[in-house]
Formats: structure tokens, sequence, C-alpha cells
């Protein structure tokens, strides 16, 4: 029986090359799609699954209104937490890398994830241990745990235990070696315990949020009641005690300084689902993979509706077959049966070109997403088992009971090729192929639309041949009596030597990142408004280098004294809220300086373009000197010619006389600043590629069933034809159908393009208004790539013999 | 009204050359109801279809209405065809998908008749042909004798210079078979010209002249005497 079948199977296949290739490739294709989709999804979610800790382990989060949360916070809670018998552990920790460099043996090798946390930290993340023991790894301050891996870039083959690296003036023993198999929201490259200054510093301060904070419950269930309890805790020993020493009360100190909410977070929803802003390893786009999944199925979908269509299509063609088959006493089931073994066969095939595809497209995937995904796992393998029964049952039992079900008399008598049955769904799969491809034409001319609008938006500021430079501070400048002078000085005598340098126009620094944004902002009040300002000190000169423009006032000047002393800027976001008409001149109380605003800067994009831009505070470095500290980048303005020898000859100073360690690290900041939304750019392009497939798979459809449904009409067409009907006559004939059904395709996908799009917008506060354009574009690319494939098909049925149809049906 | 002199139409496949028509000539006049007889393959229906416009012939002339009809573009040929023939086929050939009505009305809105004078004339020629009563239903629900009455409606629609009917009772029992050829024997009282392809003896005697073919050429000519009225059923 098998081997009949395949015969037949293979005789349809040699007579059908181009469709049967075309529907292998239409269904791989999306088949291909939703592995890949798969393969990110499960990426996704595997994110501290092998973490036995997953549902126990809680990291403290902070609600502070607004819809900010902090990641980090105080370290004062402890003593009070002590008899709480539901908090099995806790840890505090830096709650992110660091990038240092080490030497080992005239080696110089930076730890790109260095973390640093309190010893327990094997307890919260329990990697497996090749050497040492978890229990006493971090035991000290000189302690080093590593990575497998970054303890063959120091040591190579060597036993790394017992080993020395030095950092700066400091020595590190190897205490531990371990490795990580699987996704970890911290999966560092090594890790130190280095935390007691931190704690020692803050001991007391209830007012820094400056640590990551983990707890271990022994029963996650009440997660909450830790959480309320922290909240009372803090207001008990923070909002009562200032609101008393401010002579207010604790209600009135919370409306001007805001509310601080703690919550406890899981580990396993830490990766997608998180509030706050991220582990190291950074958080997961869910809606990005909610975009991706859906999408592919949707590709999917519309492949299989092909198959089906072709599969009900082609069937009428072998009606004889089967009419034949049943008289010769084959049962229903049996041609169920048959017809379900050839959709098994074209399943497999499709999946195996399928997965060809997706092996050798992964790296360009990969490299899409920033991730190193493989084709892997029992998990992957199963959910492939699941696309496979899947498409079986949606591709192919439905064409096997329409074909079981045709009448035997009715098809050996002939005349079967005009069998009107099964007419109507093919027309509602069509209409439905239509509107899937109006949704995805639609949907990627508005994201074409936004990221467009996000990359020319004019964002107040001009980043245009502006270098910055990543300047590294050794952590003994920090030690030092006075480490802000030693640091101001040291930046001055570079600014000073860079100057010299032919083709630098201009050097600068503010302490913040265009498109990184910056470390510090404070709260302030002003006429009984709260401000949580964005803190943006800079050196003269930096808001006119990068263009950055003045609504009031005027920039910093450096031959007014006051202006390092204590003059300040507000931009128009911070203004607004101060509701302040007249503020030059007026003075402000900010973390105990008295500031005069000498100018309101315009708002300009620092974060990145599609966020509401913040309210910010400016002043020169030496107006408040603890923000020197977070000097990190030099910029480095420089003439148009001869770009490329003007780094060539920064550099060469760089590495001479400012640092010999660190590799020198620039970048253009109009290139990094594009960094913003390169993710919303990614899903762009992605949006655009999976438009060129799906609306190859619709074409192809389209073609196939015009072709069938014209076949199928070719008598009629004969007959007209015979009547007189002209060629122009014919093709509107023949083509009005596909018009009326892209235009119930496409009024089908109206609503759910405009609704879902706008769900998509709302990701930015800078956003284009949908307009009517992409819908009339999506309409009449719809229309005009209908009508060349069915017009096309039309006019060569027009072409034919009528006679052959007249005589022979 | 037709001319045809010498015409020849060959097949050729890869190894083969058929001649279906060899140095056929013909003239048939206003009015004249013609018979063409022969067995399978005598070129009987290809000289038809020739004539029709819905094939080519590979040699000679045919001229209708003092027109040179060989060598037209499809274009010429479609209205040529659309203008002077009506078509009456053995197994009907009506559209399926379309009622009665739209099936007869089709050739009007070919020749771009405006609708209202359509109406009239479907309605017209339909209680002529005692069909009215199905002009709302499809094909497939009359009977055969009912569906090729619906045909030759159609055909007649356009009042055609000539009629073409390929063995129009070829798939009617002998009840409607009469009926169809007494249709087109009235037809032909009242003007019309007919050129009919036919097996029947029988069918060949309600017409003037007989034309018997054979291998691609006219071997006989009779003219028929109208004596069959005797033997109605």
């Amino acid at each position: 029986m098998i081997k009949n079948w395949t015969t037949i199977f293979i005789y349809h296949i040699k007579n059908n090359k181009l469709f049967t290739a075309l529907n292998i490739l239409g269904l791989s294709i999306g088949i291909a799609g939703l592995i890949f989709a798969i393969l990110y999804w499960n990426d996704e979610q595997s994110y501290n699954d092998w973490n036995p800790g997953k549902d126990t382990v809680f990291q403290v989060l902070v609600d502070i209104g607004e819809e900010r949360v902090w990641t980090n916070a105080p370290v004062t809670f402890e003593p009070l937490l002590k008899d709480d018998a539901n908090i099995e552990k806790m840890m505090y920790c830096e709650n992110w890398y660091e990038s240092p460099l080490y030497k080992y043996n005239g080696k110089k090798i930076i730890i790109e994830k260095l973390f640093n946390s309190q010893n327990n930290f094997f307890d919260f993340f329990p990697f497996e241990f090749v050497k040492g023991n978890p229990k006493t790894a971090l035991q000290n301050e000189n302690s080093i745990a590593m990575k497998e891996e970054t303890a063959a870039l120091f040591f190579g083959t060597e036993n790394p235990i017992g080993k020395q690296i030095q950092y700066e003036d400091q020595f590190l023993t190897v205490t531990a070696v371990y490795k990580i198999t699987q996704n970890s929201s911290i999966a560092p490259d090594a890790v130190v315990n280095n935390m007691k200054p931190r704690i020692d510093r803050d001991k007391t301060s209830w007012g820094n949020f400056n640590n990551g904070w983990y707890i271990k419950l022994k029963d996650p269930s009440k997660a909450g009641e830790i959480s309320k309890k922290l909240t009372s805790i803090y207001y008990q020993n923070k909002t009562i005690k200032d609101a008393k020493a401010e002579g207010i009360t604790p209600k009135e100190f919370e409306s001007k300084y805001g509310k601080f909410n703690f919550f406890l977070e899981p580990l396993s929803i830490s990766r997608l689902h998180t509030q706050g802003q991220g582990s190291p390893e950074g958080k997961g786009n869910y809606q990005f993979l909610l975009i991706m999944s859906g999408l592919s199925i949707l590709i999917l979908v519309l492949s299989i509706v092909n198959y089906i269509n072709l599969a009900t299509a082609n069937a009428i063609r072998r009606a004889k077959e089967v009419g034949v088959r049943k008289i010769v006493g084959a049962s229903k089931t049996e041609i169920i049966k048959q017809f379900l073994f050839e959709t098994v066969i074209t399943v497999l095939s499709s999946i195996l070109l399928a997965l060809a595809i997706v092996e050798l497209s992964l790296p360009y995937y990969n490299e899409f997403l920033d991730k190193t995904l493989i084709i892997y796992g029992n998990q992957f393998y199963l959910q492939i088992i699941l696309i496979f029964i899947i498409t079986v049952i949606f591709a192919g039992v439905f064409p096997a009971i329409y074909v079981s079900n045709f009448e035997t008399l009715k098809v050996l008598k002939g005349n079967f090729g005009r069998n009107k049955s099964g007419v109507w769904l093919r027309n509602g799969m069509l209409i439905l192929q239509f509107s899937i491809a109006s949704f995805f034409i639609i949907g990627s001319y508005i994201v074409y639309e936004q990221v467009h609008y996000l990359s020319t938006k004019s964002l107040g500021f001009s980043g245009s041949q502006v270098l910055e430079i990543f300047y590294f501070k050794p952590e003994a400048v920090f030690k030092a009596k006075n480490p802000e002078q030693l640091i101001f000085d040291r930046y001055t005598t570079i600014k000073n030597e860079l100057s010299k340098i032919k083709g630098v126009q201009q050097v600068t620094t503010g302490a913040f990142r265009f498109g990184g944004g910056n470390d510090s902002s404070s709260g302030f009040s002003y006429k009984g408004n709260n401000i949580q300002g964005q803190n943006l000190a800079v050196d003269f000169g930096m808001l006119e280098m990068m263009k950055i423009e003045m609504a009031q006032g005027r920039y910093l000047n450096p031959k007014i004294a006051s202006d390092t002393i204590n003059s300040m800027m507000v931009n128009e976001a911070a203004l607004k809220i101060m509701n302040e008409k007249n503020p030059i001149g007026k003075i402000v109380d900010w973390n105990d300086h008295k500031l005069k605003i000498i100018g309101v800067v315009k708002d300009f994009s620092l974060f990145s373009p599609q966020g509401k831009v913040p309210p910010m505070v400016f002043f020169h470095f030496k107006t408040v000197d603890w923000m020197i500290g977070n000097i990190n980048h030099i910029y480095v303005k420089l003439e148009a010619e001869n770009t490329e020898q003007t780094i060539g000859a920064i550099e060469k100073f760089w590495t001479a006389k400012v640092d010999s360690d660190y590799p020198f690290h620039y970048d253009f900041i109009d290139k990094s600043y594009m960094r913003t939304y390169k993710t919303y750019v990614k899903q762009k392009n992605l949006f655009s590629l999976l438009n060129v497939i799906v609306i190859m798979i619709a074409l192809f459809g389209l073609f196939a069933l015009a072709s069938y449904s014209i076949e199928r009409r070719m008598k009629e067409i004969a007959i007209r034809k015979t009547l007189g009907a002209e060629t122009n006559a014919l093709l509107k004939e023949l083509s009005k159908q596909y018009i009326i059904f892209s235009l119930i395709g496409f009024l089908i996908a109206l609503f759910p393009v405009y609704y879902l799009l706008n769900r998509w917008l709302e990701n930015f506060a800078n956003r284009i208004d949908i307009s009517i354009y992409p819908f009339i574009i999506g309409f009449a690319a719809l229309l005009s790539l209908t009508l060349l494939v069915v017009l096309s098909k039309a006019y060569q049925a027009t072409r034919v013999d009528v006679l052959k149809y007249l005589k022979y049906e | 009204m037709i001319q045809i002199k010498n015409l020849s139409k060959v097949f050729r496949t890869e190894e083969v050359e058929t001649k279906a028509l060899s140095e056929v000539s013909l003239t048939i006049n206003q009015g004249d109801f013609v018979s063409i007889m022969g067995s399978s393959g005598s070129g009987k229906s290809t000289l038809l279809n020739i004539v029709g416009l819905l094939d080519s012939a590979s040699g000679g002339s045919y001229e209708l209405l003092n027109q040179e009809m060989i060598g037209l573009k499809e274009k010429q040929k479609s209205k040529a065809r659309k203008e002077n023939i009506g078509f009456i086929f053995q197994n009907f050939n009506l559209i399926d998908e379309l009622s009665v009505y739209d099936n007869i009305e089709l050739p009007l809105i070919y020749n771009n008749v405006p609708s209202s004078e359509r109406k009239q004339k479907v309605e017209t020629i339909a209680e002529k042909l005692n069909i009215s009563h199905r002009l709302k239903h499809y094909p497939q629900q009359l009977s055969g004798g009912q569906q090729q009455r619906v045909a030759v409606a159609r055909a007649l629609i356009n009042d055609p210079k000539i009629i073409l009917a390929d063995e129009p009772t070829g798939n009617l029992d002998s009840k409607n078979g009469n009926e169809v050829m007494e249709l087109l024997t009235d037809l032909h009282a009242n003007g019309a010209t007919i050129m009919m392809v036919t097996h029947s003896d029988y069918d060949a005697s309600f017409s003037q002249r007989t034309i018997n073919m054979k291998d691609g050429a006219v071997i006989s000519e009779k003219v028929n005497q109208r004596n069959v009225d005797v033997f109605k059923v």
C-alpha cells in the first residue's frame, strides 16, 4: 500500500515540479520563521530556569512613583530583619559588572564582567564548581572566583587555585573555578567580595540607595508580607524622622519628596517581566519577543493556508484517481490515510529544509539579536515534533477529508473539474491571506515611518564630529585625600594636551553620556513642587560644543567667577514642574547648596529619541565637586578634514601619556547615540524582511490559486470567447473576484493593524500619528501585486485554443 | 454569404502530418440550410470551426459577407464572430455559474447593447422559445432539451447572419432532438441561414442541402426533399 501511495505521490511531484517546490518552500519558510522565534523564546525563557532558587530568591526593588523603579536599596535594614523567620539569607552586591584590568605574569587582561558581591553569592547563584568550595570561595576581600574560561585566559592549562593576580596595588588569590552552562541573570566572568567598604560607608544612611539586595525566603508565598514590612521599616526610620526634622507631617513629606514602596521580585521573572532596569545581563524585551512569536505564527498560518488551498485545488485534478480507488474498494479512511501520508512527507521535507535554512542563517540571526543561539536541546526537539504534528493536522487533515468525500459517481462521469465544492473555503482562505499580507504591508510601513521619524527627529543637540573617549580613573585616585581635585586636575592637563593636537577643535566634558544618560539624580523642592532632576555637571563649553540651545538666560562663562560657585541652569522640562515664570536670578535650594538660575536650557534628548525628556539640572563641576567622580568620558570635537589622522594622533598621545594599560576606547557620538534606538531599527528591519517573505508566500499562493481557479473556468472562458468576448472583457471578468477578495482582506486587516501598531507606538514618547498614507500605499501595493499576478495568469488563459475546451468537456 | 475556396487545414505533430481539410470549396447563400455529414475524422467539425472563426485554416480562402477571414487578427475575428455568427453546440456549452437569463444576455453584453434593450430582447426570445418560466434557473436545473433551447436562444439573441450548429441533437433524446430540429426549421423558414454538422441522416433531412465529407474533402452534395413532416412525432 505504502509503495502504491509513494508511486502516485512521486508521479504528482514529477508532474507538478514547480508547485511542489514552491509549496514545500513556502511551508519551510513558515516553519523556519517559527523555529527562529522558538529559539529566541527558549533562550529568553530559560533565564534562571536552572537555578534551584528561582522562586525563593528575590531582588528588592523600590518603586519611587511616576513609573520609576530603583534596583538599588539602602543597606540599613539588616539589624531590623534579624528575627524574621521567613528570611533565610540576604546578600548585598554591586548590582552591575565592572571591567577592571588585571595583571598576571606580565599579561594584562580585562575581566569584562566582574561582579562584586558578599561572600554568600554562590548560595544565590549556585553555579557548578569545577575547583574549590562554594562555601569558602569568597571568604575574604582578596579572594576571587573565576569562570572556567576566565581562568583559562590567565593560566592556560595550569591549576588556577592559589594563583595570585594583581589589580592596581592589590593582589587577589584564585579560590575557585566555576562554570556557567545556562542562562543566568547574573553570569559573571569572575566574582570578588569587596562589599565591606561599601556597606560600612552606607551602614547608617537610609537615604543612600547604592547596592543591590537579594533575599532568599523560606516561604516565597509570603513575599508580599516582607515587601510590606520593608516599606514600613523605611517609613518609620526615614520618612517619619526626616519629616519631623523638617517640621512637617510625614504625609506632606511624602508628597514633597515622593513615597517609597519596597517590593520583592523573584528571579524567575527577572529576565522578561522585571519592573526594574534589569539585571547585569540585561533585561529581555518581552514585547519584542511577543512580536517575533506573533509574526512568525502568522507566517506559519499563512503558509499552512497556502498549503491547504493548493492541496484542495490540486485534489480536484486527482478526483478521478480517488473515484477509481473507491470503486476498487478503498474506504474513506484509507483515502484520508493516503492523503495524510502525502502531507506527512511534505511536512517532513519542509521541516528538514526549514532546519537547513535556520542553520545557515543562524549567524545573521544571532548578530541581529546579539545572542549566541544554537539549535540544541531536548525541549527544542520536542517543540519541532509539536510543530510537525500541528502542521500535519492543520495542513493535512482538512484536504484529506475533503478529498475522501468526493462522490464516486460524479467524479467518474467527468465534469468534476468544475465542481464548486470547497470554493468558498478556498476563497475564504485567500481572503485571510490577503489580510495577513495587508497587515504586514501596512504595519511595516508604519514601523518604517516611526523609525524614520526617530532617526531624523531634531534631538536638540548635534553630535557631528564629536568624539567621546572613555576616561578611566584608577581606584587609587579615590583612596587619595582629595580625589576630586586629582581627577579634575588630570582632566585639565589632558584637555590642554589634546587641544594642542592638530585637527582638534575643542575639548570638554560632562558627567553624562549622549544615549547613555547620567549616573546621578537628585530631588529638590521649589515652590512646594518636587523635582527629581538629572544632575548634569559640565565643564565650560560643553553645551555650546554640542549645539544645545538656551531658551532663556546664558551659558556658563569661565569669565564669571560665580559660575563655578553657585550658578545653575535648568532645562525646560524642569522649569515646567517648577512652575516659575521668571526663573532667571531665582535661588534654588539644591542638596544644601543655594544655587542661582542663570539660564534655561532647551530640552534635548540625552537618553534616547523615543523617550520623554526628564527634568535636568546643570552646573559646573566645581560648583558641586563630588560630581567630578562621575566624569567617565572626555568629549573632543574634531575638524572635518583628516579625521582619521587626528584620531590617530589622539590615540598615540593617549596610550603614551594618559593610560598605557586600558585600551584607547572612543566612539563618535552620532554613532553611539544611534544605538539607543537600535532595537527599533532592528524591529523595522525584521518587519521589512518578514514583509518580503509574507508577500512572497501570499503572492505564490495567489498565483497557484488563480491558476487552478482559471483552469477550472477555462470552459467558461472558451464559451465567452466564442460569444465574442474580447480579451479586455475577459481579463476584467477573471480578475474581478480577486480585486474584491483583496479589498475584503484589506478591510479585515484594518482594525488589527491600527490597534496593534498604535499599541507599539505607545512605546515612544515621541511618536508619529498613524496617517492615512500607510493604508493607501498598502492597498495600492496589495492591489497592484494582485493584479500583476492575476492578469498575467488570465492573459495566458485568454490566449488558449477555445476548441479544446468546447469539445472535450 | 459564405464563399470557401480551396480551404485546407493541416495538423502537425512531431511525427505525423494530418490533413483535416484538403482543398474544400463551398458556397452558402443567404437563407440556406446546409447539413454537413461524414464519419468521425472526415473534417466536418474542422470546417464548421473555421467557418465559425474558432479555428484557423492552413490555406485557401474564406469569405464571410464578402470579407476575407483568413489571416485576420484575433480582435477582428472576435468582432466578426460576435456580430455575425451564432453557435449551437452538441453539449450546449452554457455557463453553469450563470442563470438562463444571464447566459442568453451574454452576447448582447459583448455587443455593447444597452441594458434596457437587453432585457426586452431576452424576454422576447425566451417567450419565442418557450423558456420564459426558466429564466431564473441555472442550466443544471434544466432538462437537456431545455438547455439546448437556451443555447439556441443565446445563438439567436444577436440576430446573427448565420447560425452554426455542431450536432445540436447529439446529446438529446429523440423527442427533444426533434423539437430542436423543428426550431431550426422554423428559423430557416423565417429566413435564417444555417450550417449544421450532424451524424444523423434524419436530422440532415430537415435541411435543404446535405454535403458529405470524407478524409477532409467534399465527396457529394445532394438537395433534400422536404417530405419529412409526415414522421413528426
